[in-house]
């Protein structure tokens, strides 16, 4: 294996590293969310479309546009806007960042980034809060309808 | 740069770049909000996301802007007007950024630049708008609730 192609592999196996032990940090505050989705009229097809959309785009912008417009249709507040519930979430997705950016700094002192590492990192983080949230969503629901 | 790499790299940048004019679409909907959502309804948002959508070129973009601020000022609303020409002043400045973006990203060579850069200037403009209406729409959650 090429020198370049070594250091790729390692930097990718060092992001996945980093990403999972800030992933699992995430968990209690997402569930603390979810609680809070439970108390809303949202169903699982709702947050489930959430997680689908980040897992397939390439841009941060689309999770928060897509939250954004949830919010600003729900005039009823008792979905997304009950509570402030989309709005904290929109404000967790934007402090996710710098946890990308403490990833990406750290990193940068062993190997060369792209300049849009930090971006690409902060969908990962995004993706994995997402993730915790929709299952703890789920959890719960099914909990309270017992 | 064969096809698939130029695909690759444009996608990528288009989506940095997303991400980063994010901010700025926010401002102007802020600057405007007390527009929002009377003067400016959620409905003419709407239009504008579709005629982005469905447009080929980026002059059908601008010929519904330009239609609108001349629907404003034969109504006399010259508040109205001044959103929908401070909107294609935006706009027609991410023809700019396209051609940054562009010199960026080396174009296959059997393409066509001019074509090129009227798509992605396009494109561009339908992120600022999508970032657009989420924002007005967010910022302006409960407005008529609060105003009843």
């Amino acid at each position: 294996m090429s020198k370049p192609a070594f250091q790729d592999m390692a930097l990718r196996v060092a992001l996945d590293r980093d990403v999972a032990r800030t992933s699992d940090g995430y968990d209690k505050r997402a569930q603390e969310y979810a609680s809070r989705l439970t108390g809303t009229r949202l169903d699982k097809t709702q947050v489930r479309g959430l997680e689908s959309l980040a897992c397939t785009t390439d841009k941060v912008s689309d999770i928060t546009d897509w939250l954004k417009l949830r919010v600003g249709r729900d005039s009823g507040r008792d979905r997304w806007a009950k509570d402030g519930v989309g709005r904290d979430l929109l404000s967790e997705f934007d402090g996710l960042r710098n946890d990308a950016q403490k990833i990406v700094a750290a990193l940068s002192k062993t190997y060369s980034l792209d300049t849009d590492q930090e971006r690409q990192v902060h969908l990962r983080l995004c993706r994995e809060f997402l993730k915790h949230l929709a299952a703890h969503f789920e959890y719960l629901q099914a909990e309270h309808r017992r | 740069m064969n096809d698939l790499e130029y695909r690759l790299m444009r996608k990528q940048q288009i989506a940095a770049w997303s991400d980063r004019w994010q901010s700025e679409a926010a401002r102007f909907a802020d600057g405007h909000r007390d527009l929002l959502p009377r003067r400016i309804t959620n409905a003419q948002l709407y239009g504008l996301g579709n005629v982005v959508r469905s447009a080929r070129r980026y002059a059908d973009v601008e010929r519904f802007i330009k239609h609108q601020a001349a629907k404003a000022e034969r109504a006399g609303r010259l508040d109205v007007q001044g959103y929908w020409n401070d909107l294609e002043t935006a706009l027609g400045k991410l023809r700019g950024e396209a051609q940054v973006l562009l010199k960026n990203i080396p174009l296959p060579v059997e393409a066509d630049s001019k074509q090129a850069l009227d798509a992605l200037h396009r494109e561009l403009a339908g992120l600022y708008v999508q970032h657009l209406i989420a924002h007005s729409l967010y910022s302006t959650t409960g407005k008529d609730r609060e105003r009843q």
